[in-house]
């Protein structure tokens, strides 16, 4: 399959997306709610590019647009930087203080503080929602509808059944949630509004709580795996890596028969 | 006492149609047990007339007829019909055989018709139509400009049948083209006589019905076929009236289309704030089920297809075709970002045929008469009729079916019956919130109204609704207002149509503050511009629409609220004030006394005077003078 991408001809794959041939041919489209290993959701509308099939030319999202037959795709006209420009100006004034969106108006030349600051910290990609849906434990969504939309759990109230994976966290693009770990619980923040509270689980070593309660049944069905993965929820990282180490002295010590000095604590 | 008793004794005999013939003889004896000559009272029971009391009329107007029962020589049978049409005249009442109109009629006005006109034969002068200017009242419906410039294909029905009983549909002709599809047809012959019809999708986008059918109907997997009822755009009942009136057409309609694509499902999508259409549709789709003309083995032919009712949440949005169908499922009604045909992939990922409630209504005819039949109406490229909500600031306000390409002046002056109050028309704003306003008189009032010539001049042609404008509507606060509705109704997912519009709504909220300034039009052709191309859904991408036809055609009026900070129509309330001109003020006083707030002062007989600190513009005095003195500044 040939397309024509800004004026140079590539062979593509049928069924691959626009961006993705794009990419793979080391042309740049801006994207800002894609990630490769969720759905697109075509939501930001930055990756727009002009495609021009059986004659029509059209406006399209590159993240979500699979190319059946040959085509031609145009990702740097005048229009699409101007709307681009724009797009990028809209979103700032959600969310003044993201350096991704310094960036993308860095390189789009949009003015930023065109429009009045609407402080929402938030860009509203859907990411977080996704993620939640895909890897942990489907919490986040998208309630509200018009400019009400906005990232919450059922019913505004704090989620307990929040796996506290922190998948949200790590790829909010503007850097917006924050997860929480004080005394025995670990907290997900949104907006500044608690969006779950679950507890966390004491180390059967120390007893200091270290991590949340994974159920593993969630995680197991959805990657479709049948046996369950060989690792111990029980101990926290720095017990377990003391546990090992000690493990390995005492082999050690066992060898060579050596008798262990007492030294009355424990560490 | 009326045909739903003496049907039931016909009914009695009959459990389920096993053939196309029973079915023909249930029709022949109905037939023959109707004498077309019979008195009928038709009471209209469609949502406007509803509104205005017409259950009461109706029961008033039964018992009446009840009580007087032996002075009367043939018992008129009182029926309650869906929707006449002419809504701002409501309650709505016809006597047929005769075609008497009666309008505006209270319950208290049943007594008198069934002593004067029902047994004295003497008509009720007051409650007969009189045009405006006109000194004669009109008697009979054929004679009403309104009624005889229309051609009713969609409406045939509606307002003549009771849409609660089937029987009478089947009087009427209903389910005769099943019929003749299920028996005669095969499904490539329905969808070869559709695709020459040239009908097209009556939802807005105006897509080749019969092109659409052949694409789903190649598709594998299970079919589904998907009516869309959720008529939202402000100021449109076009569907309502359809749905509340003759929902056996839609049924019927629906019913053929799944049988050309072979599916043996069906939805109806309504809007919740219809409550009178869900009622009546689930009423006709169980009657319809008992005499086994919908669900399994229809006709005993084999052929099977199940309906069901769904209601809308009260989501705007929910009219796109994939919102609707994510809707369906049961998830939230937003637009699916895929770039796959709902016909190859829709309602549960399987091929699903969605058209509008008046597409699926034209079938049947479509199939009794011949597609070439269909394009006798219409225009070349937009065949048939096409049914438009008139409303706004015209006479008549109701329901109009009219060929493809009438001019808009013979719907506007013609069966609109022109602009109230000696006003000016100004534009008439058609397709909903997504359409655009199309000024008049400048140059537009002869313009053909159909697919093509609309989009031509920047407004489309939507699912039909048309708001008629006069001189005292601000285009500013009527972009404003479309974009209001639409902030409110975008599902908020693209950044384009939520951002872009809410930043919009904020300036032109600004302009109607008289806080405009330099360069906002140019703001709003920009972000107008970009929300168009750059959005996901038809909502979005059209969703500039009001803004920019207005800015196209009166731009004048963006200037004058912001350079002159003035409100040429008189709405914006910063952005005018009244006063009165000495010359023609004649001291009647009336004025004076209209006024809410005491602003009016003034001696008899001589030029009254407004006080602007008082006044709070409501318009009362500028309504209420004869003289014509008072002034828009």
């Amino acid at each position: 399959m040939k397309i024509i991408l800004d004026g140079k001809e590539v062979t593509a794959e049928a069924g691959r997306t626009i961006l993705e041939v794009a990419r793979q041919n080391g042309v740049d489209i801006p994207t800002l709610c894609h990630v490769p290993a969720l759905e697109p959701a075509a939501m930001c509308r930055l990756c727009t590019v002009e495609l021009i099939e059986n004659r029509r030319a059209r406006m399209v999202t590159a993240c979500n647009y699979p190319l059946r037959g040959d085509a031609e795709v145009r990702t740097d006209t005048p229009f699409l930087r101007q709307g681009r420009k724009l797009i990028i100006e809209l979103l700032y004034s959600r969310c003044p203080d993201s350096t991704v969106l310094k960036e993308l108006a860095a390189r789009y030349g949009a003015e930023l503080g065109r429009f009045p600051e609407d402080n929402k910290d938030c860009v509203m990609c859907g990411l977080c929602a996704r993620v939640c849906e895909r890897v942990g434990g489907n919490v986040l969504a998208l309630c509200g509808r018009g400019v009400e939309i906005r990232v919450d759990t059922s019913f505004g109230r704090t989620a307990r059944h929040c796996i506290g994976c922190g998948a949200c966290a790590r790829i909010c693009p503007v850097n917006k949630i924050q997860i929480g770990d004080e005394g025995a619980e670990r907290t997900v923040i949104i907006y500044g509004k608690e969006a779950s509270r679950i507890p966390l689980r004491p180390c059967t070593s120390c007893g200091k709580p270290f991590g949340p309660v994974i159920d593993l049944s969630l995680i197991m069905e959805r990657a479709g795996e049948t046996k369950v993965p060989a690792f111990n929820l029980s101990v926290c990282p720095a017990c377990s890596r003391r546990n090992h180490a000690r493990r390995l002295a005492e082999r050690h010590f066992e060898q060579y028969e050596i008798e262990p000095r007492e030294t009355g604590e424990d560490d | 006492m009326n045909t739903a008793t003496s049907a039931a004794a016909v009914l009695s005999g009959v459990k389920r149609f096993v053939g196309g013939q029973e079915l023909e003889q249930h029709r022949q004896a109905l037939i023959d047990r109707t004498d077309p000559n019979a008195p009928r009272i038709l009471v209209c029971c469609g949502t406007g007339c509803k509104a205005v009391g017409s259950l009461d009329l109706l029961e008033t107007m039964q018992n009446s007829v009840a009580a007087s029962g032996a002075a009367i020589k043939v018992m008129p049978e009182v029926k309650r019909t869906g929707c006449h049409g002419f809504c701002s005249r409501g309650p709505l009442l016809t006597l047929q055989p005769e075609g008497l109109f009666y309008q505006r009629v209270k319950p208290e006005d049943a007594e008198e018709i069934v002593k004067q006109t029902v047994i004295g034969g003497e008509l009720v002068k007051r409650l007969l139509y009189k045009p405006q200017g006109a000194k004669e009242s009109i008697a009979k419906v054929g004679d009403i400009p309104f009624f005889a410039k229309q051609t009713k294909l969609v409406l045939k029905r509606v307002g003549r049948i009771d849409p609660f009983d089937i029987n009478d549909s089947l009087v009427h002709g209903a389910y005769k083209a099943l019929n003749k599809v299920l028996n005669e047809m095969s499904p490539d012959q329905v969808i070869e006589e559709i695709k020459n019809s040239k009908l097209r999708g009556r939802g807005g986008a105006g897509f080749p019905t019969g092109l659409k059918w052949e694409s789903c109907s190649r598709q594998p997997g299970r079919h589904y076929v998907i009516c869309n009822g959720d008529e939202g755009d402000p100021g449109a009942f076009m569907d309502a009236s359809v749905m509340e009136g003759d929902p056996h057409a839609v049924l019927e309609g629906m019913a053929i289309a799944a049988y050309a694509m072979g599916s043996d499902r069906g939805f109806l999508y309504v809007r919740m704030e219809y409550p009178l259409a869900v009622q009546t549709l689930t009423r006709a789709i169980r009657q319809a089920e008992e005499l086994g003309l919908i669900g399994d083995n229809i006709l005993g032919t084999g052929f099977k297809f199940k309906v069901s009712v769904s209601t809308g949440a009260g989501a705007f949005v929910c009219g796109e075709s994939s919102a609707l169908m994510s809707s369906l499922e049961g998830k939230v009604g937003r637009p699916r970002p895929k770039y796959i045909r709902s016909t190859e992939k829709g309602f549960r990922d399987s091929p699903s045929n969605l058209n509008n409630v008046e597409t699926y209504a034209n079938v049947p005819e479509i199939i009794l008469r011949g597609g070439a039949w269909y394009t006798g109406y219409g225009t070349e490229r937009s065949a048939g009729t096409k049914v438009f909500s008139l409303t706004g600031n015209v006479h008549n306000v109701g329901l109009v079916e009219v060929p493809m390409g009438t001019s808009l002046r013979e719907i506007v002056y013609g069966i609109g019956g022109g602009i109230p109050n000696k006003k000016e028309l100004k534009a008439v704003q058609t397709g909903g919130p997504s359409g655009g306003c199309i000024p008049i008189p400048k140059k537009f009032l002869d313009i053909n109204v159909g697919f093509g010539k609309l989009a031509e001049i920047g407004s489309m042609m939507g699912s039909g609704g048309m708001i008629v404008m006069d001189e005292n509507i601000c285009m500013v606060e009527v972009s404003r207002y479309f974009i209001n509705f639409l902030v409110e109704e975008s599902c908020g997912q693209c950044t384009p149509c939520r951002e872009g519009l809410t930043r919009m709504k904020d300036i032109l909220t600004r302009l109607t503050l008289g806080e405009g300034r330099e360069g906002d039009v140019e703001l709003l052709e920009e972000i107008g511009k970009f929300t168009n191309s750059f959005s996901l859904c038809g909502l979005g991408t059209s969703a500039a629409n009001p803004v920019l036809s207005t800015i196209k055609y009166f731009r004048e009026e963006y200037d004058a609220h912001i350079r002159d900070k003035k409100c040429p129509a008189g709405v914006c309330k910063p952005l005018y004030y009244y006063e009165i001109d000495p010359e023609k003020c004649t001291g009647c006083g009336l004025c004076r006394a209209k006024c809410p707030a005491k602003a009016v002062a003034g001696e008899k007989k001589k030029p009254h005077t407004i006080d602007q600190e008082l006044c709070i513009k409501c318009m009362e005095c500028y309504k209420n003078c004869k003289f014509d003195s008072i002034k828009i500044m």
